[in-house]
Protein backbone atom coordinates (compact mmCIF):
# COMPACT_ATOMS: atom_id res chain seq x y z
CA UNK A 1 0.00 0.00 0.00
CA UNK A 2 1.06 3.40 -0.74
CA UNK A 3 2.23 5.77 1.42
CA UNK A 4 2.42 9.75 1.74
CA UNK A 5 4.34 9.98 4.57
CA UNK A 6 7.38 7.15 3.47
CA UNK A 7 8.61 9.93 1.19
CA UNK A 8 12.14 8.36 1.06
CA UNK A 9 14.76 10.76 0.39
CA UNK A 10 16.09 13.45 -2.45
CA UNK A 11 15.22 12.51 -6.04
CA UNK A 12 17.99 13.95 -9.11
CA UNK A 13 16.32 14.36 -12.29
CA UNK A 14 16.78 11.27 -14.43
CA UNK A 15 15.76 8.97 -11.15
CA UNK A 16 13.63 6.89 -11.73
CA UNK A 17 9.93 7.64 -10.85
CA UNK A 18 8.04 4.75 -12.24
CA UNK A 19 8.47 1.59 -13.93
CA UNK A 20 5.59 -0.49 -15.40
CA UNK A 21 6.47 -3.57 -16.71
CA UNK A 22 4.50 -5.58 -19.29
CA UNK A 23 1.38 -4.47 -17.34
CA UNK A 24 -1.72 -6.90 -18.48
CA UNK A 25 -5.34 -5.46 -16.45
CA UNK A 26 -8.44 -7.86 -16.70
CA UNK A 27 -10.97 -7.53 -14.40
CA UNK A 28 -14.78 -8.19 -14.22
CA UNK A 29 -17.11 -5.60 -13.73
CA UNK A 30 -21.19 -5.71 -13.12
CA UNK A 31 -23.03 -4.60 -15.65
CA UNK A 32 -25.61 -3.36 -13.45
CA UNK A 33 -24.63 0.26 -12.10
CA UNK A 34 -27.00 -1.14 -8.67
CA UNK A 35 -26.89 -4.85 -8.47
CA UNK A 36 -29.47 -6.18 -6.66
CA UNK A 37 -30.10 -9.95 -5.01
CA UNK A 38 -33.78 -9.08 -6.02
CA UNK A 39 -32.72 -8.13 -9.55
CA UNK A 40 -30.63 -10.77 -9.86
CA UNK A 41 -33.50 -13.81 -8.36
CA UNK A 42 -35.47 -12.36 -10.93
CA UNK A 43 -33.44 -13.09 -13.15
CA UNK A 44 -32.51 -16.90 -12.48
CA UNK A 45 -32.95 -19.05 -15.13
CA UNK A 46 -32.78 -16.13 -17.66
CA UNK A 47 -29.06 -17.06 -18.84
CA UNK A 48 -28.50 -13.23 -18.94
CA UNK A 49 -25.04 -12.45 -18.12
CA UNK A 50 -24.82 -10.44 -14.98
CA UNK A 51 -21.24 -9.75 -15.19
CA UNK A 52 -18.65 -8.42 -18.48
CA UNK A 53 -14.69 -9.26 -18.41
CA UNK A 54 -13.44 -6.04 -19.12
CA UNK A 55 -9.53 -6.34 -20.53
CA UNK A 56 -8.30 -2.61 -19.53
CA UNK A 57 -4.35 -2.89 -20.24
CA UNK A 58 -2.69 -5.11 -22.44
CA UNK A 59 1.36 -5.67 -22.26
CA UNK A 60 2.12 -1.70 -21.05
CA UNK A 61 5.34 -0.88 -20.87
CA UNK A 62 6.52 2.87 -19.04
CA UNK A 63 8.98 4.21 -17.27
CA UNK A 64 8.57 7.97 -15.92
CA UNK A 65 11.59 9.83 -14.38
CA UNK A 66 11.74 12.64 -12.06
CA UNK A 67 11.37 15.87 -13.70
CA UNK A 68 8.85 14.67 -16.30
CA UNK A 69 5.60 15.72 -16.63
CA UNK A 70 3.99 13.12 -18.63
CA UNK A 71 0.95 14.02 -20.53
CA UNK A 72 -1.69 10.45 -20.88
CA UNK A 73 -4.25 10.49 -23.90
CA UNK A 74 -6.66 8.39 -25.33
CA UNK A 75 -10.10 7.57 -26.43
CA UNK A 76 -12.50 7.06 -23.82
CA UNK A 77 -12.29 3.58 -22.41
CA UNK A 78 -8.17 3.39 -24.08
CA UNK A 79 -7.14 2.61 -20.17
CA UNK A 80 -6.16 5.77 -19.38
CA UNK A 81 -7.69 5.79 -15.81
CA UNK A 82 -7.43 2.04 -15.16
CA UNK A 83 -3.22 2.93 -15.65
CA UNK A 84 -3.37 5.35 -13.23
CA UNK A 85 -4.95 3.46 -10.87
CA UNK A 86 -2.46 0.15 -11.12
CA UNK A 87 0.22 2.85 -10.50
CA UNK A 88 -1.55 4.49 -7.87
CA UNK A 89 -1.69 0.48 -6.30
CA UNK A 90 -5.86 0.71 -6.07
CA UNK A 91 -6.10 -2.24 -8.80
CA UNK A 92 -3.14 -4.70 -8.47
CA UNK A 93 -2.08 -5.79 -12.08
CA UNK A 94 -3.27 -9.01 -13.01
CA UNK A 95 -0.05 -9.81 -15.00
CA UNK A 96 3.23 -7.83 -14.88
CA UNK A 97 4.51 -5.40 -12.67
CA UNK A 98 4.74 -1.88 -11.19
CA UNK A 99 7.64 -0.33 -8.82
CA UNK A 100 6.83 3.44 -7.49
CA UNK A 101 9.99 5.00 -5.78
CA UNK A 102 8.63 7.40 -4.45
CA UNK A 103 5.37 8.67 -2.33
CA UNK A 104 2.30 9.18 -4.47
CA UNK A 105 -0.51 11.35 -4.31
CA UNK A 106 -3.60 11.05 -6.50
CA UNK A 107 -6.34 12.87 -7.98
CA UNK A 108 -8.56 10.41 -9.40
CA UNK A 109 -12.32 10.73 -9.86
CA UNK A 110 -12.43 13.72 -7.21
CA UNK A 111 -10.92 11.62 -4.12
CA UNK A 112 -11.93 13.32 -1.08
CA UNK A 113 -15.51 13.33 -0.11
CA UNK A 114 -15.38 9.98 2.10
CA UNK A 115 -18.40 10.53 4.13
CA UNK A 116 -20.79 13.15 2.50
CA UNK A 117 -22.36 13.51 6.41
CA UNK A 118 -19.19 14.62 7.35
CA UNK A 119 -17.29 17.92 7.10
CA UNK A 120 -14.90 18.79 4.94
CA UNK A 121 -12.34 18.94 7.71
CA UNK A 122 -13.41 15.91 8.82
CA UNK A 123 -12.92 14.05 5.25
CA UNK A 124 -9.66 15.31 4.66
CA UNK A 125 -7.80 14.44 7.84
CA UNK A 126 -9.54 10.77 7.01
CA UNK A 127 -8.20 10.66 3.43
CA UNK A 128 -4.85 11.86 4.34
CA UNK A 129 -5.10 9.06 7.02
CA UNK A 130 -6.08 6.67 5.14
CA UNK A 131 -3.46 7.25 2.71
CA UNK A 132 -0.98 6.36 5.25
CA UNK A 133 -0.08 9.91 5.99
CA UNK A 134 0.34 10.75 10.14
CA UNK A 135 -1.94 13.18 11.95
CA UNK A 136 0.85 16.01 12.07
CA UNK A 137 1.43 15.88 8.46
CA UNK A 138 -2.29 16.28 7.51
CA UNK A 139 -1.96 19.00 10.33
CA UNK A 140 0.74 20.99 8.88
CA UNK A 141 -0.86 21.00 5.51
CA UNK A 142 -4.48 21.97 6.51
CA UNK A 143 -4.22 25.39 6.54
CA UNK A 144 -2.67 25.80 2.93
CA UNK A 145 -5.54 22.52 2.06
CA UNK A 146 -8.28 25.42 2.95
CA UNK A 147 -6.92 28.14 1.62
CA UNK A 148 -6.18 27.13 -1.55
CA UNK A 149 -9.87 25.42 -2.06
CA UNK A 150 -11.36 28.90 -0.92
CA UNK A 151 -14.02 27.47 0.56
CA UNK A 152 -13.98 29.49 3.50
CA UNK A 153 -16.38 28.46 6.43
CA UNK A 154 -17.89 25.84 4.60
CA UNK A 155 -14.69 23.89 5.62
CA UNK A 156 -16.58 22.74 8.23
CA UNK A 157 -19.83 22.17 6.55
CA UNK A 158 -21.14 18.34 6.31
CA UNK A 159 -19.98 17.63 2.42
CA UNK A 160 -23.32 16.51 1.27
CA UNK A 161 -23.93 20.57 0.87
CA UNK A 162 -21.60 21.44 -1.86
CA UNK A 163 -21.71 22.02 -5.03
CA UNK A 164 -19.43 19.58 -7.44
CA UNK A 165 -17.52 22.61 -8.04
CA UNK A 166 -16.95 22.48 -4.24
CA UNK A 167 -15.79 19.26 -4.43
CA UNK A 168 -13.47 19.77 -7.04
CA UNK A 169 -11.62 22.31 -5.55
CA UNK A 170 -11.11 20.49 -2.10
CA UNK A 171 -10.24 17.49 -3.73
CA UNK A 172 -7.61 19.29 -6.07
CA UNK A 173 -6.14 21.56 -3.12
CA UNK A 174 -5.63 17.67 -1.04
CA UNK A 175 -3.93 16.40 -3.93
CA UNK A 176 -1.64 19.29 -4.67
CA UNK A 177 -0.80 20.41 -1.51
CA UNK A 178 0.58 17.42 0.18
CA UNK A 179 4.21 17.98 -1.34
CA UNK A 180 4.38 14.40 -3.20
CA UNK A 181 7.06 12.51 -4.91
CA UNK A 182 4.93 11.72 -7.78
CA UNK A 183 1.55 13.43 -8.37
CA UNK A 184 -1.40 11.92 -10.77
CA UNK A 185 -3.97 14.03 -11.78
CA UNK A 186 -6.97 11.91 -13.80
CA UNK A 187 -8.88 14.64 -15.73
CA UNK A 188 -9.58 17.12 -12.87
CA UNK A 189 -7.71 20.27 -14.26
CA UNK A 190 -10.96 21.18 -16.22
CA UNK A 191 -12.86 21.62 -12.75
CA UNK A 192 -14.01 24.36 -11.05
CA UNK A 193 -14.89 27.55 -12.74
CA UNK A 194 -12.38 30.08 -15.12
CA UNK A 195 -10.84 31.45 -11.89
CA UNK A 196 -9.89 28.37 -10.15
CA UNK A 197 -9.24 26.01 -13.54
CA UNK A 198 -7.02 29.00 -14.26
CA UNK A 199 -5.31 28.50 -10.59
CA UNK A 200 -5.16 25.03 -10.79
CA UNK A 201 -3.48 24.96 -14.21
CA UNK A 202 -0.57 27.29 -12.36
CA UNK A 203 -0.51 25.41 -10.08
CA UNK A 204 0.44 22.14 -11.65
CA UNK A 205 3.10 24.59 -13.72
CA UNK A 206 4.50 25.48 -10.20
CA UNK A 207 4.63 21.86 -8.79
CA UNK A 208 6.81 20.99 -12.08
CA UNK A 209 10.39 20.56 -10.53
CA UNK A 210 13.48 18.74 -11.17
CA UNK A 211 12.62 16.42 -7.86
CA UNK A 212 9.00 15.68 -8.78
CA UNK A 213 7.10 13.31 -11.52
CA UNK A 214 3.63 14.55 -12.59
CA UNK A 215 1.41 12.11 -14.26
CA UNK A 216 -1.64 13.79 -16.29
CA UNK A 217 -4.62 12.43 -17.77
CA UNK A 218 -6.46 14.89 -20.08
CA UNK A 219 -8.49 15.61 -22.76
CA UNK A 220 -7.23 19.05 -23.06
CA UNK A 221 -4.69 18.87 -25.56
CA UNK A 222 -3.95 22.66 -25.36
CA UNK A 223 -2.85 22.07 -21.88
CA UNK A 224 -0.90 18.92 -22.49
CA UNK A 225 1.36 20.37 -24.90
CA UNK A 226 1.69 23.15 -22.68
CA UNK A 227 2.53 21.46 -19.18
CA UNK A 228 4.14 18.09 -20.50
CA UNK A 229 7.36 17.30 -21.55
CA UNK A 230 6.98 13.86 -22.35
CA UNK A 231 3.22 12.46 -23.63
CA UNK A 232 2.35 8.72 -23.67
CA UNK A 233 -1.16 7.42 -26.31
CA UNK A 234 -2.89 4.76 -24.98
CA UNK A 235 -5.32 3.35 -27.31
CA UNK A 236 -7.51 0.00 -26.49
CA UNK A 237 -5.13 -0.94 -23.40
CA UNK A 238 -2.16 -0.78 -25.61
CA UNK A 239 0.77 1.76 -25.39
CA UNK A 240 0.91 3.50 -29.33
CA UNK A 241 3.36 5.58 -28.82
CA UNK A 242 5.09 7.58 -26.66
CA UNK A 243 8.03 10.85 -26.74
CA UNK A 244 7.76 14.35 -27.96
CA UNK A 245 4.14 15.91 -26.75
CA UNK A 246 3.28 17.88 -30.04
CA UNK A 247 4.86 14.89 -32.21
CA UNK A 248 2.89 12.44 -30.37
CA UNK A 249 0.11 14.85 -29.85
CA UNK A 250 -0.53 15.78 -33.61
CA UNK A 251 -0.66 11.79 -34.59
CA UNK A 252 -3.12 11.44 -31.75
CA UNK A 253 -5.16 14.20 -33.53
CA UNK A 254 -4.57 12.87 -37.06
CA UNK A 255 -5.96 9.39 -35.40
CA UNK A 256 -8.60 11.10 -34.43
CA UNK A 257 -9.20 12.63 -38.41
CA UNK A 258 -10.06 15.63 -36.64
CA UNK A 259 -6.91 17.49 -37.50
CA UNK A 260 -5.93 20.30 -35.41
CA UNK A 261 -9.44 21.47 -34.79
CA UNK A 262 -10.00 24.27 -31.96
CA UNK A 263 -12.50 22.40 -30.51
CA UNK A 264 -9.74 19.39 -29.33
CA UNK A 265 -7.78 21.98 -28.58
CA UNK A 266 -9.61 23.66 -26.44
CA UNK A 267 -9.71 23.10 -22.58
CA UNK A 268 -12.73 21.51 -21.79
CA UNK B 1 19.78 4.23 -7.55
CA UNK B 2 17.33 2.92 -4.35
CA UNK B 3 15.19 0.40 -4.02
CA UNK B 4 11.31 0.38 -4.77
CA UNK B 5 9.13 2.02 -2.24
CA UNK B 6 5.93 0.00 -3.25
CA UNK B 7 5.98 -2.92 -5.78
CA UNK B 8 2.59 -4.12 -7.34
CA UNK B 9 2.20 -7.26 -8.53
CA UNK B 10 -0.65 -9.67 -9.43
CA UNK B 11 -1.96 -11.57 -6.31
CA UNK B 12 -1.09 -14.73 -5.71
CA UNK B 13 -3.68 -17.11 -5.08
CA UNK B 14 -6.66 -14.24 -5.77
CA UNK B 15 -5.08 -12.65 -1.91
CA UNK B 16 -2.81 -9.65 -1.38
CA UNK B 17 0.82 -10.26 0.17
CA UNK B 18 -0.74 -10.97 3.63
CA UNK B 19 2.53 -9.80 5.93
CA UNK B 20 2.39 -6.59 3.89
CA UNK B 21 -1.39 -5.94 4.18
CA UNK B 22 -1.56 -6.20 8.18
CA UNK B 23 1.58 -3.87 8.63
CA UNK B 24 -0.33 -1.60 6.67
CA UNK B 25 -3.41 -2.00 8.44
CA UNK B 26 -1.89 -1.91 11.05
CA UNK B 27 0.03 1.21 10.70
CA UNK B 28 -3.41 2.58 9.57
CA UNK B 29 -4.90 2.32 13.04
CA UNK B 30 -4.96 6.11 13.42
CA UNK B 31 -7.74 6.42 10.59
CA UNK B 32 -9.61 3.51 12.78
CA UNK B 33 -9.97 5.50 16.01
CA UNK B 34 -10.29 8.92 14.03
CA UNK B 35 -13.05 7.60 12.10
CA UNK B 36 -15.23 6.37 14.87
CA UNK B 37 -14.87 9.21 16.34
CA UNK B 38 -16.07 11.30 13.62
CA UNK B 39 -19.00 8.99 13.08
CA UNK B 40 -19.82 9.22 17.32
CA UNK B 41 -20.08 13.19 16.82
CA UNK B 42 -21.40 12.65 13.45
CA UNK B 43 -24.53 10.77 15.45
CA UNK B 44 -24.43 13.08 17.99
CA UNK B 45 -23.10 9.86 20.50
CA UNK B 46 -20.65 12.72 21.74
CA UNK B 47 -23.17 14.49 23.77
CA UNK B 48 -25.14 14.02 26.71
CA UNK B 49 -28.44 13.54 24.98
CA UNK B 50 -26.97 11.37 22.26
CA UNK B 51 -25.50 8.69 25.07
CA UNK B 52 -29.05 8.97 26.79
CA UNK B 53 -30.60 7.29 23.89
CA UNK B 54 -27.77 5.01 23.09
CA UNK B 55 -29.69 3.63 26.66
CA UNK B 56 -32.89 4.90 26.21
CA UNK B 57 -33.48 2.88 23.18
CA UNK B 58 -32.75 -0.73 24.34
CA UNK B 59 -33.67 -0.03 27.37
CA UNK B 60 -37.02 0.84 26.25
CA UNK B 61 -37.10 -2.39 24.07
CA UNK B 62 -36.54 -4.51 27.21
CA UNK B 63 -39.37 -2.96 29.29
CA UNK B 64 -41.68 -3.71 26.04
CA UNK B 65 -40.68 -6.87 25.63
CA UNK B 66 -41.01 -7.69 29.54
CA UNK B 67 -44.54 -6.86 29.35
CA UNK B 68 -44.89 -9.02 26.90
CA UNK B 69 -43.10 -12.22 28.63
CA UNK B 70 -45.23 -11.40 31.85
CA UNK B 71 -48.35 -11.28 29.99
CA UNK B 72 -47.55 -14.07 28.04
CA UNK B 73 -45.90 -15.96 30.28
CA UNK B 74 -47.20 -14.76 33.51
CA UNK B 75 -43.57 -14.80 34.65
CA UNK B 76 -41.55 -12.04 36.17
CA UNK B 77 -39.13 -11.34 38.67
CA UNK B 78 -35.85 -9.70 38.56
CA UNK B 79 -33.58 -11.98 37.52
CA UNK B 80 -35.72 -11.82 34.09
CA UNK B 81 -35.57 -8.44 33.52
CA UNK B 82 -31.72 -8.54 34.45
CA UNK B 83 -31.39 -11.42 31.53
CA UNK B 84 -33.49 -9.55 29.04
CA UNK B 85 -31.61 -6.14 29.54
CA UNK B 86 -28.29 -7.51 29.47
CA UNK B 87 -28.72 -9.94 26.55
CA UNK B 88 -30.37 -7.12 24.54
CA UNK B 89 -27.22 -4.97 25.28
CA UNK B 90 -25.08 -7.37 23.79
CA UNK B 91 -26.93 -8.63 20.97
CA UNK B 92 -26.79 -5.04 20.21
CA UNK B 93 -23.50 -5.11 20.02
CA UNK B 94 -23.73 -7.42 17.09
CA UNK B 95 -26.91 -5.48 15.17
CA UNK B 96 -25.32 -2.22 15.11
CA UNK B 97 -22.15 -4.27 13.96
CA UNK B 98 -24.07 -5.42 11.11
CA UNK B 99 -26.25 -2.57 10.40
CA UNK B 100 -22.99 -0.45 10.54
CA UNK B 101 -21.06 -2.86 8.18
CA UNK B 102 -23.18 -3.68 5.59
CA UNK B 103 -22.24 -0.09 3.83
CA UNK B 104 -18.94 0.72 5.16
CA UNK B 105 -17.08 -0.51 1.66
CA UNK B 106 -19.94 0.65 -0.49
CA UNK B 107 -20.10 4.63 1.38
CA UNK B 108 -16.26 4.53 1.04
CA UNK B 109 -16.48 4.76 -2.72
CA UNK B 110 -14.80 7.54 -3.50
CA UNK B 111 -11.36 7.17 -1.11
CA UNK B 112 -11.56 3.58 -2.57
CA UNK B 113 -11.45 4.49 -6.13
CA UNK B 114 -9.11 7.31 -5.10
CA UNK B 115 -7.01 6.04 -2.82
CA UNK B 116 -4.64 2.79 -2.18
CA UNK B 117 -5.44 1.51 1.41
CA UNK B 118 -6.03 -1.71 3.35
CA UNK B 119 -10.08 -1.82 2.82
CA UNK B 120 -10.51 -3.96 5.66
CA UNK B 121 -9.87 -0.41 7.92
CA UNK B 122 -13.44 -0.23 7.36
CA UNK B 123 -15.48 -2.70 8.32
CA UNK B 124 -13.11 -2.94 11.12
CA UNK B 125 -14.22 0.63 11.96
CA UNK B 126 -17.77 -0.63 12.03
CA UNK B 127 -17.31 -2.42 14.74
CA UNK B 128 -15.22 -0.16 16.95
CA UNK B 129 -18.37 2.02 16.58
CA UNK B 130 -20.66 -0.27 17.97
CA UNK B 131 -18.58 -1.39 20.48
CA UNK B 132 -18.26 2.01 21.65
CA UNK B 133 -21.82 2.28 21.62
CA UNK B 134 -22.06 -1.03 23.49
CA UNK B 135 -20.01 0.44 26.92
CA UNK B 136 -21.96 2.83 27.98
CA UNK B 137 -24.97 0.53 27.91
CA UNK B 138 -22.77 -1.82 29.94
CA UNK B 139 -22.16 0.90 32.65
CA UNK B 140 -25.75 1.12 33.05
CA UNK B 141 -26.28 -2.22 33.18
CA UNK B 142 -24.80 -2.45 35.97
CA UNK B 143 -26.61 0.02 37.53
CA UNK B 144 -29.66 -1.90 37.03
CA UNK B 145 -28.30 -5.49 38.30
CA UNK B 146 -27.40 -3.32 41.53
CA UNK B 147 -30.80 -1.76 41.63
CA UNK B 148 -32.54 -4.99 41.01
CA UNK B 149 -30.62 -6.90 43.75
CA UNK B 150 -28.70 -9.52 41.32
CA UNK B 151 -26.21 -11.48 43.07
CA UNK B 152 -22.35 -9.89 42.81
CA UNK B 153 -19.46 -12.83 42.57
CA UNK B 154 -16.11 -13.15 40.86
CA UNK B 155 -17.57 -15.30 37.93
CA UNK B 156 -19.12 -12.30 36.72
CA UNK B 157 -15.34 -12.06 35.49
CA UNK B 158 -16.09 -14.57 32.63
CA UNK B 159 -18.36 -11.79 30.99
CA UNK B 160 -14.86 -9.97 29.97
CA UNK B 161 -13.97 -13.27 27.06
CA UNK B 162 -17.92 -13.66 26.71
CA UNK B 163 -17.11 -9.65 25.37
CA UNK B 164 -14.21 -10.36 23.51
CA UNK B 165 -15.70 -13.64 21.60
CA UNK B 166 -18.83 -11.44 21.01
CA UNK B 167 -16.68 -8.55 19.61
CA UNK B 168 -14.74 -11.19 17.55
CA UNK B 169 -17.87 -12.54 15.83
CA UNK B 170 -19.18 -9.49 15.41
CA UNK B 171 -16.07 -8.12 13.24
CA UNK B 172 -16.56 -11.88 11.45
CA UNK B 173 -20.51 -10.75 10.34
CA UNK B 174 -19.13 -6.84 9.24
CA UNK B 175 -16.34 -7.29 7.28
CA UNK B 176 -18.48 -10.64 5.62
CA UNK B 177 -21.87 -8.59 5.23
CA UNK B 178 -19.99 -5.67 3.68
CA UNK B 179 -18.23 -7.48 0.84
CA UNK B 180 -21.68 -9.25 0.00
CA UNK B 181 -23.04 -5.58 -0.28
CA UNK B 182 -20.72 -4.87 -2.91
CA UNK B 183 -22.46 -7.38 -5.13
CA UNK B 184 -25.82 -7.50 -3.68
CA UNK B 185 -26.38 -4.03 -2.87
CA UNK B 186 -30.07 -4.49 -1.77
CA UNK B 187 -28.65 -6.65 1.02
CA UNK B 188 -29.28 -3.85 3.74
CA UNK B 189 -33.05 -4.00 3.58
CA UNK B 190 -32.76 -8.18 4.14
CA UNK B 191 -30.59 -6.89 7.28
CA UNK B 192 -33.91 -6.10 9.51
CA UNK B 193 -35.66 -9.48 8.87
CA UNK B 194 -32.17 -11.47 9.48
CA UNK B 195 -31.59 -9.35 12.47
CA UNK B 196 -35.53 -9.47 13.61
CA UNK B 197 -34.89 -13.61 13.02
CA UNK B 198 -32.09 -13.63 15.41
CA UNK B 199 -33.16 -12.12 18.09
CA UNK B 200 -35.79 -14.59 18.29
CA UNK B 201 -33.97 -17.62 18.00
CA UNK B 202 -31.34 -16.59 20.63
CA UNK B 203 -31.51 -16.80 24.37
CA UNK B 204 -32.96 -13.07 24.88
CA UNK B 205 -36.59 -13.38 25.24
CA UNK B 206 -36.21 -16.94 27.10
CA UNK B 207 -33.49 -18.23 28.84
CA UNK B 208 -31.33 -20.95 27.31
CA UNK B 209 -31.96 -23.12 30.22
CA UNK B 210 -35.39 -23.23 29.41
CA UNK B 211 -34.87 -24.45 26.32
CA UNK B 212 -36.14 -28.25 25.28
CA UNK B 213 -33.17 -30.50 24.63
CA UNK B 214 -34.42 -31.60 21.50
CA UNK B 215 -34.65 -27.28 20.06
CA UNK B 216 -31.27 -27.04 21.78
CA UNK B 217 -29.45 -29.29 19.41
CA UNK B 218 -30.40 -27.16 16.72
CA UNK B 219 -29.26 -23.82 18.48
CA UNK B 220 -25.90 -25.26 17.70
CA UNK B 221 -27.20 -23.50 14.72
CA UNK B 222 -27.53 -20.30 16.04
CA UNK B 223 -23.89 -18.37 16.55
CA UNK B 224 -25.27 -16.08 18.92
CA UNK B 225 -26.87 -19.28 21.36
CA UNK B 226 -23.67 -20.09 23.19
CA UNK B 227 -22.33 -16.60 23.14
CA UNK B 228 -25.50 -15.17 24.70
CA UNK B 229 -26.01 -18.30 26.99
CA UNK B 230 -22.75 -17.71 28.40
CA UNK B 231 -23.29 -14.03 28.76
CA UNK B 232 -26.45 -14.17 30.64
CA UNK B 233 -24.85 -16.94 33.10
CA UNK B 234 -21.97 -15.02 33.95
CA UNK B 235 -23.12 -11.22 34.10
CA UNK B 236 -26.51 -12.05 35.24
CA UNK B 237 -26.21 -15.03 37.51
CA UNK B 238 -22.95 -14.33 38.43
CA UNK B 239 -22.31 -18.23 37.34
CA UNK B 240 -18.80 -19.34 35.49
CA UNK B 241 -20.27 -20.48 31.99
CA UNK B 242 -19.85 -24.12 30.66
CA UNK B 243 -16.44 -24.63 28.89
CA UNK B 244 -18.20 -26.44 26.26
CA UNK B 245 -20.53 -23.52 25.67
CA UNK B 246 -17.23 -21.36 25.55
CA UNK B 247 -15.63 -23.36 23.27
CA UNK B 248 -18.51 -23.64 20.55
CA UNK B 249 -19.07 -19.71 21.16
CA UNK B 250 -15.17 -19.37 20.17
CA UNK B 251 -15.77 -21.56 17.22
CA UNK B 252 -18.27 -19.61 15.64
CA UNK B 253 -16.58 -16.76 16.36
CA UNK B 254 -13.24 -17.12 14.86
CA UNK B 255 -14.82 -19.32 11.83
CA UNK B 256 -17.09 -16.36 10.78
CA UNK B 257 -14.42 -14.30 11.25
CA UNK B 258 -11.95 -16.29 9.62
CA UNK B 259 -14.19 -16.78 6.29
CA UNK B 260 -15.21 -13.11 6.27
CA UNK B 261 -11.36 -11.82 6.25
CA UNK B 262 -10.92 -14.95 3.78
CA UNK B 263 -13.87 -13.86 1.74
CA UNK B 264 -12.73 -10.01 2.02
CA UNK B 265 -9.25 -10.41 1.03
CA UNK B 266 -9.96 -12.57 -2.06
CA UNK B 267 -12.30 -10.10 -3.56
CA UNK B 268 -11.14 -6.68 -2.79
CA UNK B 269 -9.23 -6.28 -5.87
CA UNK B 270 -12.37 -5.96 -7.30
CA UNK B 271 -13.98 -3.56 -5.20
CA UNK B 272 -12.36 -0.30 -6.73
CA UNK B 273 -13.70 -1.64 -10.03
CA UNK B 274 -17.29 -2.34 -9.29
CA UNK B 275 -18.15 0.11 -7.50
Amino acid sequence: MSSLSASNSHHKTGDLAVSVQNLGLTYTTAIDRRPTLKARVKSLGRGTKQTRVVQALDDVNLDVSYGQVLGVIGTNGAGKSSLMRTIAGIIPPTIGRIEVFGSVSTLLALGVGFNPAMSGRANVYLGGLAAGMSRAEIESHFDEIAEFSELGDAIDAPMRTYSSGMYARLAFSVAATVQPDILIVDEALSTGDAHFKEKSFNKIKELRSEDRALILVSHAMATLREICNDVAWLHKGKLVSRGNPDQVIDAYQDFLHLGKSSVIDEDL
Amino acid sequence: MSAPLQVYEPFRAGLPPLRKYWRSLWSRRTFIAEYSRSELREQHFDSLFGQLWLILNPLMLSAVYFLLIVIIGGSGGALRYGHLTASLFLFYLVSNSLSGGVKSVTAGQRLILNTAFPRMMLPISATVIAFFKFIPTLLVFMIIRTALGLPFGWEMLWSIPVILIALIFSLGVAILISTINVYFRDIASFLPYLIRTLLYLSPILYEASALKPKLRFFEHFNPLFSILESWSLSIVHAQAPQVSSLLVASAWAFGVLLIGTYFFLSREREFAVRL
